[in-house]
């Protein structure tokens, strides 16, 4: 058969037009005049055709019928493949989601044994941290002193007076031209600057002085801590050269309640 | 092999034959050639006849399109049946293929 690639519908309608031809034809022979009638014969054959016409388009719904039956197999089938596809798919995310958690895991991972590898190179001891700590927070840069208030002069920053009477301050005032402060101590100077700005304000609103155990900076650049309304100042060196004041600095940092962590082992 | 996995999926689904489409044109073409071939004398009985002829022939014309429109709704019928089993094949290959891989990735030991 010359139709056989062509697909079951396209037969079946190929049939139908056959058999609405031959239909005609027989039907236009049957009204025609005897003069223009075919011969018998002819007539035969065209219903012979005709008949075999429709055995042909009977076998071939048939098959329809079949083909439908596979059809429906195949839409199962289509139906498990998407099911299959969208599990691949769901899988596929997981696994690209697990190799992303564990790249981000190993990177993070040599990360630390890097810093980990860094610090064994070069270890710190836990009291030299705590000494440094100790040095860094002693002199409120850290965190306000207890007893300050809105108003004090303290600040965590060297404030102007400080500054003039620090070594850059007094060589520098030299040169512009002014005269050369007589160095007193910041206690004074403070309590100056209060008593100047009490007198402005009135009785009222007082802004409290400082005069009881506060750290400060001296003009040697070393840190004094005044002791009572004396004026009387404590120094406390903070270099490493000298030894008695290294002691009472380590003896400071285990008295003192520090809020470090000692993490450094 | 994996097929079997796949066939008592299918054998599932009802087994019944599907009946085929009934389309009667010959009993319709009968009629025509026998209303023509009784011929009457009468006129009256003539033009009768030949109004009823007529729409005999109407008549089966639109039987041929409702043929053609049956046949065009059906389902299954757009390939011949060797593409289509050939297209069956090759579903059922590519499930057993996407089975094997989920099958594999879940049994991955990491």
């Amino acid at each position: 058969m010359s139709s056989y690639h062509l697909s079951t519908r396209e037969r079946l309608l190929a049939i139908v037009n056959d058999i609405e031809i031959v239909a005609k034809e027989l039907i236009e022979n049957t009204i025609a005049p005897k003069a223009q009638k075919m011969s018998s014969a002819d007539h035969t054959q065209l219903v012979e055709l005709l008949v075999l016409k429709d055995k042909e388009l009977k076998s071939t719904l048939q098959l329809a019928a079949d083909q439908a039956g596979i059809e429906k197999k195949m839409d199962a089938l289509r139906e498990q493949v998407r099911k299959q596809d969208e599990e691949i798919n769901q899988l596929q995310k997981q696994l690209k989601e697990a190799e992303q958690i564990l790249a981000t895991s190993i990177f993070q991972a040599r990360q630390k044994l890097a810093s980990i590898a860094k610090a064994n190179k070069r270890p710190v001891s836990s009291e030299d941290l705590i000494k440094f700590a100790h040095r860094i927070s002693a002199s409120h840069a850290i965190c306000a002193p207890l007893t300050w208030q809105q108003g004090d002069l303290r600040r965590p920053y060297p404030t102007d007076i400080e500054m003039r009477l620090g070594f850059l301050g007094k060589s520098d005032l030299n040169i512009n031209g002014h005269n050369l402060q007589h160095p007193s101590s910041l206690n004074e100077m403070h309590r100056n600057a209060a008593a100047a700005a009490s007198g402005a304000a009135g009785t009222g609103g007082e802004i409290p002085v400082p005069s009881q155990n506060q750290f400060t900076w001296h003009s040697s650049g070393e840190l004094h801590m005044s002791m009572g309304a004396g004026g009387g100042s404590v120094s406390l060196d903070t270099r490493a050269h000298k030894d008695a004041s290294q002691d009472d600095v380590e003896v400071m940092s285990t008295e003192s309640s520090s809020s470090s962590s000692s993490d450094s082992q | 092999m994996d097929f079997v996995e796949t066939k008592p999926v299918i054998a599932n689904i009802s087994e019944q034959k599907l009946q085929p489409v009934e389309i009667e044109i010959l009993p319709g073409v009968y009629d025509i050639i026998r209303s023509i071939e009784k011929d009457p004398i009468d006129n009256t009985a003539k033009q009768k006849e030949s109004a009823e002829c007529s729409q005999k022939v109407l008549e089966l014309q639109r039987t041929l399109e409702a043929a053609r429109n049956t046949i065009r709704k059906l389902h299954g019928i757009e390939y011949s049946k060797e593409e289509q089993l050939r297209r069956l094949d090759s579903l059922r290959k590519q499930l057993a293929l996407k089975q094997q891989l989920i099958k594999k990735y879940k049994n991955v030991q990491f």
